[in-house]
């Protein structure tokens, strides 16, 4: 039970972002995906998010083709997987409201339209809510509008947007390059608890310290391909690939 | 004696009458009210659509002719006030049951293209020049409307046509016409607007003007400009008349206009309680309207 | 003599009919327009820079001659001369309808267009179908779309050229049929009864503000969630 892509590549128009890329991610553990800035690192998280279909290759959730299952399947599978941007994206709206939203749009439109109608005394908020939240500290601000927070506070609610209905998998696309060290920490430490309950998560990151800290294994995307991929220490150690090693030392960023 | 019978039986016979420069006159019995027609083809909806002109509809004639009706009859009268050439077109559409407005010569090419039937001639009121109070040309003191012209063309006075085709329009290019004057120049000019507009303009410029009385008598306070020659109303120059023609929506040209109803109108506009309406309409206590159903002088007649 | 002319039920039977138009043109308008720029807003395409200058010059049609077209359409000799639209208010709401939906379009596609992509992506990523997305992209446009539908109604309530051709301006019975505020201003005037036309105006001007106020209240409490 794995989110893999076998042989993907990705074109727009004459350009080819990548060729004949393979990635698999195991639940349980955390896979770094570091490269150059325009590398291809966002388009192989949204491939991996099911956002766009790639123009080669085949994408699995958990064994089903993705793009060769019917559209029920397909909806049913990638509301498996979650995804973390580097903005956070939050809807104008309150913080449980957000965190409540992958809840909601997996229930029915009566139960959805019924939820709206306000009732008599508190109406307590889900417990999956509370609980995304309390994940990166942020319980205490449930009914807050999203506009009053900072934009360390709101990556991290948007961290709990993506929990609360219980992914599979989560991808994170740079979430914390705009955050200053104290939200990252907080923010790393969700992503590790998290995967020890089982959730397989793939973290692009430019800071390669961040892979380190965190990630199990890390890829390196360079040039339109995965150059090297392995456990963080090896990679980091004992490059395989001369590239790797160039691209560690920060000659290759381009 | 044309009795009740007489329009009984023309209702019956809708869609093939003949023109006839006047309409028979019908005497509605007073005790004859609310009855609605149950012949065949009637709209079941008691309501008429008259398209008239919008000097007659600002007189206010219209809407107490309407309310009469109403009680006589009935049926709601819905007006629609527009200028002459658009009345006769919402005619030949057919978007209207019955057309009432006052330009002898439209209303025969209308009648002679088969779009109206039954044409009658209810009454009349009268054109009258208005000017400057000091009458600059000096038109106050002619007799006829050839000789008033004549002067203000000569001495180059300004004069405010409406340039519309109204009813009012094509009055005063018959009357220019008749007094063999091809108006042109800066003291001619082309409005293109309503008699209301045009009358305050003249008042504004210090200009003459030709205007039906119902407007200039309903401007009351509002109309400096001076009556200086009137019409038949006050026993003036008759080619002043200003007849009105009332006609049905030809049924054979347009199956669905409610021929029964408008025919009950004209009828009603023929009447002695329409024609005593007329007679009796005043506007700021001034009489505007000469009753024509008993007319033989052939005021607005159209036939050759 | 205002307070006189308020309380006369021949000046509410004429705000009656305008109300009545212009709020079921709008209506009509949004529900129309919504999807068309909720579709546009979204999506590139090629001709899209083409199809917002349509909509732009939409906005500024001229009445009188929207007024015209639908008065050849809706005649007994038009094409929908059998529907007996003319000198109807449902006429009238046609022509207001074809005023008023380049404008709500306009605008509202103008604020989707502006909405972030990458909240769209979110509520995809959140699971969200085609249509959670397009209902969480309205939200995010909410006050934007409110505008829009305001400018509309806006625009219908305060025109005469259109609702005078196609309706007549017809009062039966005493009361109001296809009689709206500026036709009746319009009349008044043309007969020289000024004062009556400013009171009308006066309710006119009214409405218009009020409209306004709230346009002006969303402006600078949009973006504030409850």
């Amino acid at each position: 039970m794995a989110l893999r892509v076998e042989n993907v590549a990705r074109r727009f128009g004459e350009t080819t972002v990548f060729e004949a890329v393979s990635v698999t991610i195991e639940r349980g553990e955390i896979l770094a995906l570091i490269g150059p800035s325009g590398a291809g690192k966002s388009t192989l998280l949204r491939t991996l998010g099911l956002f766009e279909r790639p123009e080669a290759g085949t994408v699995r959730v958990d064994q089903t083709d993705i793009w060769a299952a019917t559209e029920r399947e397909r909806l049913t599978k990638r509301r498996s997987v979650g995804m973390v941007f580097q903005e956070p994206n939050l809807f104008g709206t309150t913080v449980r409201r957000n965190v409540e939203y992958g809840l909601r749009v997996r229930r029915s439109w009566r139960t959805r339209f019924r939820d709206l109608v306000p009732v008599i005394g508190n109406r307590t908020p889900p417990q999956p809510v509370v609980d995304a939240l309390s994940l990166v500290g942020m319980e205490d601000a449930i009914e807050t509008p999203v506009e009053s927070l900072s934009g360390g506070e709101a990556q991290r609610v948007a961290f709990a947007r993506a929990m609360a209905y219980d992914p599979t998998y989560l991808l994170f696309d740079e979430p914390t390059s705009d955050l200053d060290p104290r939200n990252t920490a907080v923010i790393e430490d969700a992503v590790i608890t998290a995967t020890r309950g089982e959730i397989g998560a793939v973290v692009a990151t430019h800071d390669m310290h961040q892979a380190q800290r965190i990630a199990d294994r890390v890829a390196l995307l360079l040039d339109g391909e995965v150059v090297e991929i392995g456990p963080t220490e090896q990679l980091f150690s004992s490059p395989q690939d001369p590239r790797t090693q160039k691209f560690i030392d920060g000659e290759l960023v381009y | 004696m044309r009795t009740q019978r007489r329009s009984v039986l023309r209702s019956i016979g809708a869609g093939m009458l003949a023109l006839t420069a006047g309409c028979t006159q019908t005497a509605l019995q007073t005790g004859s009210t609310g009855r609605k027609s149950t012949e065949p083809n009637t709209p079941t909806d008691g309501t008429i659509r008259i398209a008239t002109t919008t000097s007659t509809y600002d007189s206010g004639i219209v809407d107490a002719l309407s309310r009469a009706f109403t009680d006589n009859t009935g049926i709601s009268v819905q007006a629609i006030a527009q200028g002459t050439g658009a009345a006769l077109a919402t005619g030949r559409a057919g978007d209207c049951d019955v057309v009432f407005v006052h330009a002898p010569s439209l209303e025969a090419a209308f009648v002679a293209d088969g779009y109206g039937i039954d044409r009658c001639v209810p009454m009349m009121n009268d054109f009258v020049i208005v000017g400057p109070e000091s009458d600059p040309a000096d038109i106050g003191s002619q007799r006829s409307v050839s000789a008033a012209f004549s002067k203000i063309a000569t001495s180059e006075t300004e004069f405010i046509s409406r340039g519309d085709n109204s009813g009012t329009h094509i009055k005063e290019l018959e009357l220019w016409e008749h007094a063999a004057i091809a108006p042109s120049g800066g003291w001619y000019l082309e409005a293109g607007q309503g008699m209301g507009n045009v009358l305050m303009m003249a008042a504004q410029r210090g200009a003459y003007t030709l205007t039906d009385r119902g407007t200039y008598l309903s401007m009351g306070a509002n109309a400096p400009p001076s009556l200086l020659l009137s019409g038949p109303v006050e026993d003036g120059d008759r080619s002043l008349a200003n007849p009105y023609g009332a006609m049905a929506v030809n049924p054979d040209r347009h199956e669905h206009v409610r021929y029964n109803f408008a025919t009950q109108y004209l009828d009603f506009l023929m009447s002695e309680v329409g024609q005593t309406l007329i007679e009796t309409y005043r506007v700021n206590d001034e009489p505007l309207f000469v009753p024509l159903a008993d007319d033989e002088t052939g005021y607005g007649s159209i036939d050759e | 003599m205002i307070t006189a002319l308020l309380s006369d039920g021949y000046i509410w039977s004429i705000i009656r009919v305008s109300l009545y138009v212009s709020l079921t043109a709008i209506a009509l308008s949004a529900v129309l327009s919504l999807p068309i720029a909720l579709i546009v807003g979204v999506t590139e395409f090629r001709g899209k820079r083409l199809l917002n200058a349509v909509i732009t010059t939409g906005m500024g049609f001229p009445s009188v001659v929207v007024g015209l077209l639908v008065l050849f359409a809706v005649s007994n000799q038009g094409p929908l001369g059998p529907l007996n639209l003319v000198f109807t208010p449902e006429a009238m709401i046609l022509s207001q309808i074809v005023l008023a939906a380049p404008v709500i379009t306009g605008i509202s596609l103008s604020a989707i267009d502006s909405v972030d992509g990458g909240i769209r992506d979110a509520a995809y990523a959140m699971g969200g179908t085609r249509l959670d997305v397009a209902v969480v992209t309205i939200k995010e446009a909410k006050y934007g779309i409110a505008t829009g539908i305001l400018a509309g109604f806006g625009r219908a309530i305060s025109e005469v050229g259109s609702v005078l051709i196609v309706g007549g301006n017809i009062v039966s019975d005493g009361s109001s049929y296809t009689r709206t505020l500026t036709t009746a201003i319009q009349l008044e005037a043309r007969q020289g009864q000024f004062e009556t036309a400013l009171v009308l105006g006066a309710v006119l001007l009214v409405l218009v503000l009020s409209v306004n106020a709230i346009v002006i209240r969303l402006g600078s409490g949009g973006g504030r969630s409850r």
